[in-house]
């Protein structure tokens, strides 16, 4: 269940690419423990902000502080809160040249500075958190897509975040292997881990969320329960998207 | 269960014009006979017009005394043909060696540097590869021995920045260097064990790396071990002159061998590595299964090395000639080694020498002189350097920028360094994305250094066209070329491909 301190503030942030505003003043506050569910059409600006969230994307107004650290251009600051916020990607984004063991200790040992062998122990345990310690010393590319996410999965979670983000981690994935990843996310809400995930999949949304956004245009444009959410949203455009999504 | 009846049509062959292996196979065998029957037309054309114009097709200018003198080289007055071939091969080797290793440096710094967010380092790199590539080599090439020609002469006292340690003028660039003397190779046996050495000690400290977890010094350890065997070598190489004995015995062997016994050992051989080949091609289709089921190729292709093995023991068997050449070059390459060896015996192995000016103008040639580079050697240097180093940045940064950009962020979503996300997620994959085409500039590189006859560089094309126009050895001279560059060209592409080979990514 959330805690009581807010660990991501977000106030008016707002994001340009070019002359297209993409983010129009964001203002959000997550609890830690809170597992914070954003949905909307594509281009909606959601992948935009959680990317903003440990600069992969820089804001050009507004305020983002992750867990009292506040994201400016100063580069300690920067590190600081991309070792301590975990992030999923679409495309796995697994490095292809290393063995999945490798890929889950090289941050560990080297920005960490673990030992190999406590950085090995560690990662087995992962593995065998996410389901899959036997494909230890294989390579990405002979693991399917959802052993593949789930690995990324456990790469993040090597470097003990005290955030995760999800970028629509089951979008590329065939339908049979959702669920196996939902599964290790569901396992992961339920420990208590602060995540913010941008997703399509409502069936998580409804069961694992503690609150949904919905974004359009930039900018949230309404938050509320999963309940509250699916039973009586309130704006139209909320109710236009869910009546074309379920 | 229901019996479903075999497709019959899959497993009836089709008539011979229809069937897609067997015309595969005789279109290959009809390019193999039209090529054969081309190259006799040829020769036969070649020999009637020598025969016109009463030369005749031999090879002896290759041993007789060829009395042309070179610019450079270990021997500038060659005792023979071949001797002055191999000059000219060395010296290939020498500026090409030295110029894949710089534009390799040079272009990988040049291609990171263009992608640069520093306005000035990203903008000058970008004017160096749009002009360095955009003039003709050939160009850049008399340009930069022409600059060295505008150095200042030298003279016999006061030239050169150091005198007696460092030259810079128009007759060379020169330097003290060590020499091997008559107990190196003797010593050079502790280097090589001491690398070998090293390399194990390596390994025993990666592995201890791994299971402490504290630092093990790798690298220290085995450079310790590598300089213990030397330090220990320069006072005991006699000892390894013992090898000696190993060269004098090979050499003793080959040189009283019977003719007829060593046609039967390299029959056996070829027909051997046939055998071999075929057995690794059968492996290579077995699975743990069992043997997978051959195609109409894999049996061709078997065939086909089987009968080359036979072509090969046979050909043996009728061209003695064969046989006695290579016992011949055995016997001499072992006693040469065996002259570099004597057990117990004593000597210096380096020595050091500074640059001596013999005369105005000239610096002593022979024995503990610097090392001198030549002006022909900078200018074909230079510019195969600098503009193979153009093409190499432009390799470098399409293989960078071929990396996927969810690479760079999952590293930096990680919290690693710019410095370690480069070194250890982007350029070990852009390497596997540079290594063909780096190979392909290599080879350019190569065969680019024959336009060092435009400024007297004494490489295989000069020392070839002096030698054909002293001898009228028009194409041998020419058949030798081309060997030789088909040579160097399979050799280059062979080690890129077992290596690309080896950096393959692994996938189901």
């Amino acid at each position: 269940m959330p805690g009581d301190k807010d660990i991501i503030i977000s106030e008016g942030v707002k994001k340009w690419f070019g002359d297209f505003q993409a983010l129009k003043g964001v203002d959000l506050r997550v609890k830690e423990g809170e597992v914070v569910v954003i949905i909307g059409p594509s281009g909606s600006g959601k992948s935009t902000f959680i990317r903003c969230i440990n600069r992969l994307e820089v804001h050009q107004e507004g305020r983002i502080v992750v867990d009292d650290v506040e994201l400016t251009n100063d580069l300690r600051n920067i590190e600081k809160i991309r070792s301590d916020v975990g992030m999923v990607f679409q495309q796995f984004n697994l490095f292809p040249h290393l063995t999945v063991m490798q890929n889950i200790t090289l941050a560990p040992i080297w920005v960490r500075k673990h030992t190999r062998a406590d950085a090995e122990a560690t990662a087995m345990a992962l593995l065998e958190r996410v389901g899959i310690p036997e494909q230890a010393e294989k390579f990405p590319g002979q693991l399917s897509g959802g052993q593949q996410q789930r690995v990324a999965i456990a790469r993040s979670l090597a470097m003990e975040p005290r955030i995760m983000l999800f970028d629509e981690p089951t979008s590329a994935l065939d339908p049979e292997m959702i669920k196996e990843v939902l599964d290790v996310m569901k396992e992961l809400a339920q420990s208590g881990m602060t995540m913010l995930v941008v997703t399509h999949e409502m069936g998580f949304a409804k069961e694992v969320a503690d609150r949904v956004l919905f974004f359009d245009y930039g900018a949230i444009v309404e938050a509320g329960t999963p309940e509250h959410f699916f039973t009586s949203p309130e704006h139209d455009r909320t109710k236009l998207f869910l009546s074309q999504i379920l | 269960m229901t019996q479903t009846a075999a497709p019959k049509a899959a497993h009836e062959r089709p008539p011979f014009w229809r069937d897609a292996t067997v015309l595969k196979w005789a279109a290959q065998i009809a390019v193999l006979l039209g090529l054969v029957f081309v190259a006799v037309i040829a020769a036969r054309s070649a020999a009637r017009n020598l025969e016109a114009q009463g030369l005749t097709f031999s090879w002896r200018f290759l041993s007789d005394p060829p009395g042309i003198q070179l610019s450079e080289g270990f021997a500038t007055l060659p005792d023979s043909g071949l001797e002055a071939i191999l000059v000219g091969v060395v010296n290939m080797l020498r500026v090409t060696a030295s110029g894949v290793v710089a534009a390799t440096i040079l272009g990988v710094v040049i291609g990171i540097a263009r992608l640069s967010s520093n306005w000035l380092v990203n903008k000058s790199s970008t004017v160096y590869v749009e002009t360095i590539r955009n003039i003709p080599l050939l160009l850049q090439i008399v340009f930069w021995a022409a600059v060295f020609v505008s150095f200042p002469s030298l003279e016999s006292e006061g030239s050169g920045p150091i005198e007696g340690w460092l030259y810079a003028t128009n007759k060379g660039l020169s330097i003290p260097w060590f020499f091997p003397r008559e107990a190196f190779w003797q010593w050079a046996v502790f280097l090589l064990a001491g690398a070998i050495a090293a390399r194990f000690v390596f390994r025993w400290r990666i592995k201890v790396l791994e299971e402490t977890g504290h630092d093990a010094h790798a690298v220290g350890y085995s450079l310790a071990a590598f300089l213990a065997f030397a330090f220990v070598g320069w006072f005991a190489h006699p000892l390894a002159g013992a090898i000696g004995w190993i060269f004098g015995g090979l050499a003793w062997l080959f040189g009283s061998i019977p003719v007829l016994l060593m046609q039967i050992v390299l029959a056996a051989l070829a027909v051997g590595l046939a055998a071999w080949w075929i057995k690794r091609f059968l492996d290579s289709l077995r699975s743990p299964a069992g043997l997978a089921r051959l195609t109409d190729d894999d049996i061709f292709r078997m065939g086909l090395a089987g009968a080359m093995g036979l072509v090969a023991a046979v050909v043996f068997f009728l061209v003695p000639g064969i046989t006695e050449g290579i016992n011949l070059g055995l016997e001499r390459l072992f006693e040469f080694w065996d002259t570099k060896f004597d057990f117990l015996r004593t000597g210096t192995v380096l020595e050091f020498g500074r640059p001596t000016v013999e005369t105005p103008g000239r610096f002593a040639g022979f024995g503990l002189t610097g090392m001198t580079m030549s002006g022909p050697f900078f200018g074909v240097w230079m510019g195969v350097t600098l503009y193979t180093a153009a093409f190499i940045a432009e390799i470098v940064r399409g293989g960078i920028l071929a990396v996927a950009k969810g690479q760079t962020e999952a590293g930096l979503a990680l919290g690693l360094k710019r410095g370690q996300l480069l070194r250890m997620i982007v350029l070990p994959q852009a390497f596997r994305i540079i290594l063909p085409p780096m190979g392909n500039q290599y080879l350019n590189l190569a065969k680019n250094t024959s336009l060092g006859i435009a400024v007297g560089y004494a490489e295989v094309v000069a020392v070839g066209q002096t030698l054909f126009n002293q001898t009228g050895a028009t194409i041998q001279v020419i058949l030798i070329w081309m060997g030789f560059y088909l040579l160097v060209s399979l050799i280059l592409s062979a080690i890129v491909n077992w290596y690309n080979r080896r950096v393959a990514l692994v996938e189901r």
